[in-house]
């Protein structure tokens, strides 16, 4: 922001490092951010409202599984919905991936899928929660089946755009050297979208989710959906909030170990800053 | 594939659009549509219908005026939460852009919510705003705002340093500086989040039809399903998906017109 680009900025000692002022400026936000939220609700909101007093307070409750009989355990929904997101992560990245690839590579599927899936793209995949139960009764089917389609889609685009993308020069190379089909997909065209893919499953995560949530709420199945819907009506906001709060944590995490696994095994590949 | 054919022109990459590909992807349209009678005819009536019986459907709640109102009610819903997305998005963006104090106060805690399954937060929101109108609104903008932040705060980022220069050593105010540099130049930025901002709005809109007031399409689904009238729900989902593809194509629309614009720059 400096006006003068070549100023030299000498090292000043009573000045903080860049790095521990950033520190400093995200903690200050951090609890001005809490402050305000604890003033507000306190002052404009019924008692029973969540505030970051309360909550702190339930923390540990939640944490040890202390909670008032017949409610959902936290460790239980936690486990419940962590292990539905990671199967239809998996399910849906792999199908995803392997879709996106036949499209991408293939143009009589790509006429015949594109419809299909850019329209399911578009569409809030949650619209079709209500319907999955009556396909398969109010069961963990439907979660999974939400969760794997809401994963499926998005990385299915975007490895699909990712093969559309590569450099025909690549593959013709690789023809010219008797390269046989699966070795242009799997060995040039798939290694090549992985960007592309990286980028999917961002969007994946979020969709997940989302949809993981909302089937659990709907469908009434153990998970921190079932147990955030719980507390709301039995007016246990705090606990609720800490449901919230591990959601957000797994979705920054998740992203997280993205791009870690980015940073460590795609090291050409740089995310625009 | 032989060395020989990969030096051969292809005629199908040259004609994308040919008449054969347009065939095959009406192929693929009747295709699914008839697996989808199949599919309907051979299972019990409660758990899906025929495509022609979504269809009949489908014109009964039209002819009922009950589809026309609950798109009516979702269509407003959605447009002010994405009105407000839009606005909010791109004011906030761009203060974050230029006030580095907040940028770097905030910046993680934007990412957090971003992350965040905003669904989770809806039962938050009705106890601080109720059911009516204005807290799914909120909602809405909750769920499509965040695209449209980050987008224009990498825009108004971006803005190379030449153009800032330039226009000071004109002395123009900061006030200027906006109006004819920085907002100009990020709107195209901004309008890359447009299309995702629509996709989460509509998550956002059907979410807060599903856990406040129920009303628009989210009620009519909830309705249907609850009656066991599968075909009503499938004609209500295709709506859904329809109203979508449609938006979408908007979003795309307009996005290529601001690219258009940033390449022109």
């Amino acid at each position: 922001m400096t006006s003068v680009p070549h100023a030299v900025a000498y090292p000043r000692p009573w000045r903080l490092g860049a790095g521990t002022q950033r520190t400093l400026i995200r903690i200050g936000t951090g609890v001005l951010l809490l402050v305000l939220w604890e003033v507000l609700v306190r002052w404009l909101a019924p008692p029973f409202v969540a505030r970051p007093v309360t909550v702190a307070r339930a923390l540990p409750h939640v944490l040890a599984n202390h909670v008032p009989a017949g409610t959902p355990t936290f460790w239980g929904s936690v486990e419940a919905t962590v292990i539905a997101v990671f199967e239809g992560l998996a399910i849906g990245v792999t199908g995803g991936a392997l879709v996106g690839l036949t499209m991408g590579r293939l143009r009589t599927a790509d006429r015949l899928l594109r419809f299909y899936v850019s329209a399911f793209f578009a569409m809030p995949i949650i619209a079709l929660v209500p319907v999955m139960t009556l396909w398969f009764g109010y069961s963990n089917t439907v979660r999974l089946a939400i969760v794997s389609l809401g994963a499926f889609l998005p990385v299915c685009l975007n490895v699909y755009d990712g093969t559309r993308s590569v450099p025909s020069s690549f593959v013709e190379v690789a023809q010219s050297y008797h390269a046989r089909w699966w070795n242009v997909w799997f060995g040039i065209a798939l290694p090549s979208s992985l960007p592309y893919l990286l980028a999917g499953f961002r969007l994946a995560v979020g969709r997940v989710l989302v949809g993981a949530v909302v089937a659990e709420y709907i469908v009434n199945l153990k998970g921190l959906g079932s147990m955030i819907v719980f507390d709301s009506r039995t007016f246990h906001q705090p606990q609720m909030m800490v449901a919230v709060l591990v959601l957000a944590v797994l979705g920054v995490a998740i992203n997280g170990v993205a791009d870690l696994a980015t940073r460590r095994f795609l090291p050409w590949y740089r995310r625009s800053e | 594939m032989s060395a020989v054919q990969a030096h051969e022109p292809k005629p199908r990459m040259i004609v994308p659009q040919s008449l054969q590909g347009g065939l095959v992807s009406l192929a693929g349209l009747a295709a699914g549509a008839g697996i989808w009678e199949l599919i309907g005819r051979h299972t019990q009536a409660s758990s899906f219908a025929p495509f022609s019986e979504t269809v009949k459907a489908l014109w009964s709640i039209t002819k009922s005026g009950e589809l026309p109102r609950a798109l009516e009610s979702s269509l407003q819903l959605f447009g002010a939460g994405l009105g407000f997305a839009l606005v909010i998005g791109f004011v906030v963006g761009l203060l974050l852009a230029r006030i580095r104090l907040l940028r770097v106060g905030l910046e993680p805690y934007i990412l957090m919510l971003y992350a965040t399954p905003m669904f989770a937060l809806i039962p938050f929101i009705l106890s601080l705003f109720g059911f009516e109108f204005r807290a799914k609104v909120i909602v809405v903008t909750l769920f499509g705002v965040w695209p449209i932040l980050i987008n224009t705060l990498e825009g108004a980022r971006s803005v190379s340093a030449d153009l800032l220069e330039v226009a000071r050593s004109y002395r123009s105010t900061e006030a200027k500086l906006w109006r004819h540099v920085i907002v100009p130049y990020t709107l195209p930025y901004t309008m890359t989040g447009v299309r995702q901002a629509i996709a989460r709005s509509l998550v956002g809109m059907l979410a807060s039809e599903y856990l406040l007031a129920a009303t628009g399409l989210g009620n009519l689904i909830l309705t249907y399903t609850n009656r066991f009238d599968t075909a009503r729900v499938l004609a209500a989902v295709l709506v859904i998906t329809v109203l979508a593809t449609i938006l979408m194509a908007i979003g795309r629309a307009i996005e290529n017109y601001f690219a258009r614009w940033k390449a022109g720059v």
